[in-house]
């Protein structure tokens, strides 16, 4: 297998508080791992996920995707760059007063042709892959209500089919089930392992709980005051890698 | 052995950057006391001279006895109780030795008068606290570290204050207003004949009012859509979400002050310096109305587009979505519904404000309005009344109904 995803001495500096969110992380993406990336509230999870596709740019560091240098390119080619690199979010980050399928649709905003896109004209081929995307996450009965009257879980079911949109190669989530309740995270993250095994769609996606982290991770990378602080598979965390990544008074917490 | 003198060095080197606070808010305290104590005596010397005198002068003293007067009083109040500026800063007088000492508080007045002196040594000793301060062992310390003990009623003194300055500012503006309840109560009988001509609308202007009217509403109508082609793009640069870069931020700063001074202008005078500008009728009152809803809208467009969720715009940059894009599917579906119900209530005020513009000559039924009034004709200047009340009924109505479903 190859190196989809190289990430080399990143780091991340916020002015604003002169925070330092991420310390010289490297490490490397394989195609179709299912990637988890733990830790503590603060620990830079959001971050690191936000530099791989420089929703925030990184203060140092490369990243390649695919063989391409994401941090040098060009503002036109990070569009290009960013079609491929689906992302899912913890508020979902939905538009709540435009259609579910308005939503979903967006997602391929990065293939369209900009000007059509001005009228909110799209080619029938995306509709129909709106569709089926919707099918898939088996809420194509919602597609004409508006977002904000879908319950949390059917609106992050929304948001992958936004993603699935992008036909990824990549997908990214920011803890994606951290608003929904343990039942809903299930389904939700079943969605993901689908997409993972049957589409071979590569997955780095930050968790809160650990259980969720070794159900569904491939490998598990833990992150600790911008700092990675483990980095391997999910049987190799024991209680001691646990304190060391959550702190000592941390006591785990099973999500069923 | 080295590394620790150069440590203690370090350690005595004292902290500019709290020492200004400290000194900044002392002097703070001082200008709120003054300036409490100022507006005081002249409220109180304005009312001695209006109400016991029957002079209307305001201040009997030079100003400058006056200031010192009010430093002089300050400094009483400061060293001996809580004075207005120190309850509204935060600061306390604390001892810190044992007791609290009548003479050390006295001591520390006097000493308080050459205070400005410590300043030149206050930058370069090691101590926090001005020398006068540690003198008395009484420290200006911040509220926050005293406990309040029982309080006797000298501690309260800055209430006594407020309550004086709140009874006096009412006294005086009875005073400056020349508030007369006996011409009031007295004499309304004299306009007896202005409510009943107006009550009698002469209902033989119908026509003519109505085409007047109409001029009205369609100067509302003319300023409110011209604001809105200038206002929603504006808007995106007076967001201060949006403006980034340097050259951002400029736009931003320039477009942000020149909405404030436009909107501080209201639209009477603007029609008046449209009147001269391109002579009377309904088109300077269109004008009028068009700068001033501008300013307006853009104002409250562009705060509505500083509290959209950053999530769908987040959501569309990750898709792929180029600057166009993001602004379509990510913002404008957010605001739709907002800008038009801003839009909405524009329109309600532009017709209220159309017919008042049209007293200084910009056009429409207010002008007829008030012609009618400058002659006396009052059952025509009731017929125009009535046709503006239930207008701006109306529209008020229209547009709160629509505004409802809009949100
Ligand atoms: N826009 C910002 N400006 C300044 N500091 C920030 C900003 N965003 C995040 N930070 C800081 O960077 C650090 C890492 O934040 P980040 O959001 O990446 O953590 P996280 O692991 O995602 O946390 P959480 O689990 O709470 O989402 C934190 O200390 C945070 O306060
Ligand atoms: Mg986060």
């Amino acid at each position: 297998m190859d190196e989809q995803l190289v990430i080399e001495h990143l780091s991340k500096v916020y002015e604003r508080g002169e925070v330092l969110a991420l310390n010289d992380v490297s490490f490397t993406v394989k195609k179709g791992e299912f990637l988890v990336v733990i830790g503590l509230s603060g620990s830079g999870k959001s971050t690191l996920l936000r530099c791989i596709n420089r929703l925030i740019e990184p203060t140092a560091g490369k990243v390649f995707f695919e063989g391409v240098d994401v941090t040098a390119a060009s503002s036109r080619e990070l569009l290009r760059i960013r079609r491929k690199m689906g992302m899912i979010f913890q508020q979902f980050n939905l538009v709540k007063r435009s259609s579910v399928l308005t939503n979903v649709l967006a997602g391929r905003l990065g293939y369209v042709n900009p000007w059509l896109s001005v009228i909110h004209k799209f080619p029938r081929e995306d509709i129909e892959l709106a569709f089926k995307n919707l099918d898939r996450v088996a809420i194509r009965d919602q597609a004409y209500k508006r977002a904000d009257e879908l319950s949390g879980g059917q609106q992050q079911r929304v948001g992958i089919a936004r993603a699935l949109m992008q036909e990824p190669d990549l997908l990214m989530a920011d803890e994606p089930v951290s608003a929904l309740d343990p039942a809903t995270s299930h389904s939700v993250m079943k969605y993901l392992e689908q997409m993972n095994q049957e589409d071979g769609v590569t997955v780095i996606t930050s968790l809160h709980f650990l259980s969720l982290a070794r159900r569904y991770g491939t490998r598990i990378l833990a992150l600790k005051d911008g700092e990675i602080v483990f980095e391997g598979l999910p049987s190799e965390i024991d209680e001691a890698r646990f304190k060391e990544i959550y702190g000592d008074e941390a006591e785990h917490v099973e999500v069923s | 052995m080295q590394d620790r003198y150069h440590a203690e060095l370090m350690m005595d080197e004292p902290d500019f950057r709290k020492r200004f606070q400290s000194i900044r808010r002392r002097a703070l305290v001082l200008l709120t006391d003054v300036i409490a104590l100022s507006y005081l005596w002249t409220l109180a010397s304005y009312c001695w001279n209006r109400f016991v005198l029957g002079t209307g002068s305001y201040i009997t003293l030079p100003w400058w006895a006056m200031i010192i007067i009010a430093i002089e009083i300050a400094a009483v109040w400061e060293n001996f109780g809580v004075s207005l500026g120190m309850h509204l800063l935060g600061v306390r007088l604390s001892s810190r030795s044992e007791e609290s000492n009548p003479a050390n508080h006295a001591l520390r007045y006097l000493l308080w008068h050459i205070a400005p002196l410590s300043l030149i040594s206050f930058f370069f000793s090691s101590k926090e606290e001005p020398w006068h301060d540690r003198v008395t062992h009484l420290y200006a310390v911040s509220a926050a570290e005293v406990e309040e003990k029982r309080v006797s009623w000298y501690r309260t003194s800055w209430k006594n204050a407020l309550a004086l300055i709140g009874v006096l500012t009412v006294l005086t503006a009875v005073g400056v207003t020349d508030m007369d309840l006996y011409a009031l109560f007295t004499r309304a009988s004299r306009t007896g004949r202005i409510w009943t001509r107006l009550l009698n609308p002469n209902f033989s202007l119908l026509g003519s009012g109505f085409r007047l009217l109409i001029v009205t509403i369609y100067m509302a109508f003319m300023a409110t859509i011209f604001a809105i082609v200038v206002a929603v793009p504006l808007s995106f640069f007076a967001a201060r979400n949006l403006a980034q870069g340097i050259i951002g931020r400029a736009i931003y700063t320039v477009v942000r002050v020149a909405i404030s001074i436009t909107r501080s202008i209201d639209a009477i005078i603007w029609a008046i310096i449209f009147l001269v500008w391109v002579r009377v009728g309904a088109f300077p009152g269109v004008l009028a109305l068009f700068v001033h809803s501008i300013a307006d809208l853009t104002k409250l467009y562009s705060e509505r587009l500083e509290s959209i969720d950053p999530g769908p715009v987040e959501a569309i940059r990750a898709a792929g979505g180029n600057k166009l894009q993001v602004i379509l599917y990510g913002i404008i579906p957010q605001i739709i519904n907002p800008y038009l119900s801003f839009t909405l209530y524009r329109w309600d005020i532009n017709v209220r404000m159309a017919t008042i513009i049209g007293i200084v000559g910009g056009g429409g039924i207010g002008q007829s309005l008030y012609q009618y009034m400058k002659v006396s004709d009052y059952s025509s200047a009731g017929m125009m009344m009535l046709l503006i009340v239930v207008t701006v009924w109306s529209i008020d109505y229209i547009s709160a109904r629509l505004r409802a479903r809009l949100n």
